[in-house]
């Protein structure tokens, strides 16, 4: 008992120096330096294909890249740029619900005042996908685009939103004839994550039920034909001759096996007190032998003792 | 040449050749925990196979100067960084590992007893809820998913997981991962007793019938089809730990089979753990986040095992034959660790029910429960 529990007592002290060292690492300088990392910013990058433009980028949460097509109506969209979300300058928003970042779109080519449209389309949407607009110069700077979402084949989601040039959701501000959208694709970061999670949860019982049923089954089978490989199967029956009688346990008597196994007793008891008597026989190892080499030669010696002649 | 220049030289040499005027706090730091695994591992033999090698991948990449993780000019990775980038970022060690525990593996007592397949399932509970808690945290997706299988108690799937959604919490995830997996005789028998009763301890479960080899033979073909059918991001894991049991079992390839079982998978592991070790950098290593990993590590641990005994309370409900909730805390799959603390609880309070097989059950259910779970989260962000 005092041994389990100065086990038990060193384990403890172990933690308890595991706990400090680390609450240790918690307090010094370096140790919280690391926050506001963001390692799964994404970097998209632009192509541009005729009138449209595409973004191939990893949102956040993903580990494979996603594409979204980008094209106006109604206007000629000059550039598409990615930009940051910076969560300091933008109070109210959570840079989780914008895994894919935001974009800065422009689109010029349009009448001073006139109204473009522009489309957003991703397998990568859902159709809870939402666009929310920043407009620095707008109070609240976040605005929903009132964006009309609309399901193509294919599984795509199109985002589709009405921007006026000098209107609320222009960036510049100004009817100039070009539209500035900073733009950004929004999902409920927590619906997903806990939706998800759920999904998955009971996705982990499907996939272990699913093998417990394929193993009750592959079982029942796996017994059945066991059980039909184990059934006693009739032995052909042997033709008896008359050369040959039939013999079977029963057939001998209780004296003769008796008289048998002593006789098979003596005879195993001579060939075993025959071979101790011989002391180099080819099976004995080679520590016995030395053992018996070594016995002997004692014996010798106290036989021919010094001054003994 | 004057005495002047040859000052200037030593010093020169002093500052880009030595170790010693670069040294900085932080590095001394992460030798103080290299030393304290090392000790661990070599004092208190806590899982020693693999912290005995991360301990020292810790202890070696921890000295300024060293040519151990970078690339050389050519872009040629250095020593430690070929292990890593062959073994563990391309993802081969982790399967390798997983080659290796099929092989050794009897899965006996999860044949003649499928229901305990639905007890490893129940005990990745801690998995989901450490996923949403450190999500509250600040911690990413793709990071709270490589966080939360670490209460699914298997460190190669815990590596592998974390390669592929958050490698730079490698390390940490790793070292919580074996550490927790060693303390699991530790932490489980509080939760146990908690939620059970003493009646419920004595519970003895009917002997478990006899599986023939055929049925062995045909369980890994059985159920990588069902596994991989269903959650196909789970087959490099899956398909090695079943082609491992599948060479064990057909007792052909009896050399192969004891090779995987041995010589390869020590091999690995001596890779593995130098790799995961010398993740663990200063300047990586020392922030809040493994602080955050190690603390969550725990409360994965225990809400997986309670998860595992709560499942056998709701089926205890349906069924006949009781099922003793003391084996649901093995779903979590440190084997055989957790099927001997099952077993050791039970023997305390009827010396003469032993359950060790029947924990097995749920042990082995636990490492096909855990990768399923990474399956799934590996699905999940694709």
């Amino acid at each position: 008992m005092k041994t389990k529990s100065s086990r038990a007592n060193h384990t403890v002290r172990t933690i308890g120096l595991m706990v400090g060292l680390w609450c240790g690492l918690a307090i010094s300088n370096t140790g919280w330096a690391a926050f506001g990392d963001d390692p799964e910013k994404p970097k998209p990058e632009f192509t541009r294909q005729e009138e449209r433009m595409a973004a191939k980028l990893i949102p956040r949460g993903k580990s494979t890249s996603v594409l979204i097509e980008f094209q106006a109506t109604g206007g000629r969209l000059l550039g598409i740029e990615g930009v940051d979300f910076d969560p300091a300058g933008q109070r109210g928003m959570d840079a989780k619900d914008f895994r894919s970042d935001l974009f800065a779109v422009t689109v010029d080519g349009i009448s001073p005042g006139g109204e473009v449209k522009l489309s957003l389309s991703s397998n990568y949407f859902t159709q809870a996908t939402e666009l929310w607009v920043l407009n620095r110069a707008s109070t609240p700077p976040w605005l929903p685009a009132g964006a009309e979402n609309i399901e193509r084949p294919n599984r795509v989601q199109e985002l589709v939103v009405a921007v006026t040039d000098g209107g609320p959701l222009d960036g510049d501000g100004t009817s100039n004839g070009e539209i500035l959208l900073v733009v950004g694709p929004r999902d409920s970061f927590w619906g997903y994550a806990l939706g998800t999670l759920l999904i998955r949860f009971f996705g982990v019982f499907l996939v272990l039920g699913v093998l417990q049923a394929g193993m009750l089954l592959a079982g029942q089978v796996f017994q059945t034909l066991d059980r039909r490989k184990e059934a006693p199967k009739p032995l052909p029956a042997r033709p008896a001759t008359a050369e040959e009688p039939e013999e079977s346990a029963e057939s001998i008597e209780a004296e003769a096996a008796t008289a048998i196994g002593v006789a098979l007793h003596l005879h195993l008891a001579a060939l075993r007190a025959s071979a101790a008597l011989n002391l180099e026989q080819a099976d004995a190892s080679s520590w016995a032998r030395q053992g018996r080499t070594q016995i002997m030669r004692d014996r010798l010696l106290t036989h021919d003792r010094p001054g003994r002649k | 040449m004057t005495w002047e220049y040859i000052g200037d030289l030593i010093l020169s040499i002093l500052y880009t050749q030595t170790g010693v005027p670069n040294l900085e706090v932080k590095q001394l730091i992460m030798l103080a925990i290299s030393g304290l695994f090392i000790y661990l591992a070599v004092g208190k033999k806590f899982e020693p196979l693999l912290l005995l090698p991360i301990g020292f991948g810790i202890f070696l990449v921890n000295f300024p100067l060293v040519p151990l993780m970078g690339y050389t000019e050519h872009g040629t990775p250095e020593l430690i960084r070929a292990f890593y980038k062959y073994g563990v970022e391309w993802e081969i060690i982790p399967c390798v590992i997983f080659l290796g525990l099929g092989a050794m593996t009897d899965f006996g007592p999860l044949i003649a007893n499928p229901k305990t397949l639905i007890i490893g399932a129940g005990a990745q509970l801690g998995v989901f809820v450490t996923y949403i808690g450190v999500l509250f945290f600040g911690f990413t997706l793709k990071e709270a998913a490589s966080v939360g299988i670490i209460g699914g108690a298997d460190g190669p799937t815990t590596i592998y997981l974390t390669t592929k959604l958050a490698p730079h919490l490698l390390g940490a995830n790793a070292l919580a991962a074996y550490s927790y997996m060693a303390m699991v005789p530790l932490i489980q028998p509080p939760i146990m007793k908690l939620l059970t009763t003493r009646s419920q301890r004595k519970i003895r479960m009917r002997q478990l019938r006899e599986v023939s080899t055929r049925e062995k033979l045909f369980f890994p073909l059985i159920a990588s089809v069902l596994i991989i059918l269903l959650v196909p991001a789970v087959a490099p894991l899956m398909g090695m730990f079943m082609f491992g049991n599948f060479m064990r079992e057909s007792l052909v390839v009896k050399r192969l089979s004891e090779t995987a079982q041995n010589a390869l998978m020590n091999i690995v592991t001596i890779f593995l753990g130098l790799s995961v070790g010398a993740t663990m950098q200063a300047e990586v290593f020392l922030n809040w986040k493994p602080l955050l990993i190690f603390g969550f590590g725990l409360i994965d641990f225990v809400i997986c095992t309670a998860g595992g005994i709560l499942t056998v309370h709701v089926m205890n409900l349906f069924l006949k034959d009781k099922i003793n909730p003391l084996i649901g805390s093995a779903g979590v799959s440190a084997v055989p660790m957790s099927a001997r603390v099952s077993h050791n609880m039970g023997i305390q309070e009827d010396p003469n029910n032993w359950l060790l097989m029947h924990a097995m059950g749920p042990n082995l259910a636990g490492v096909i429960g855990s990768a399923a779970a990474a399956g799934m989260f590996i699905a999940m962000f694709q």
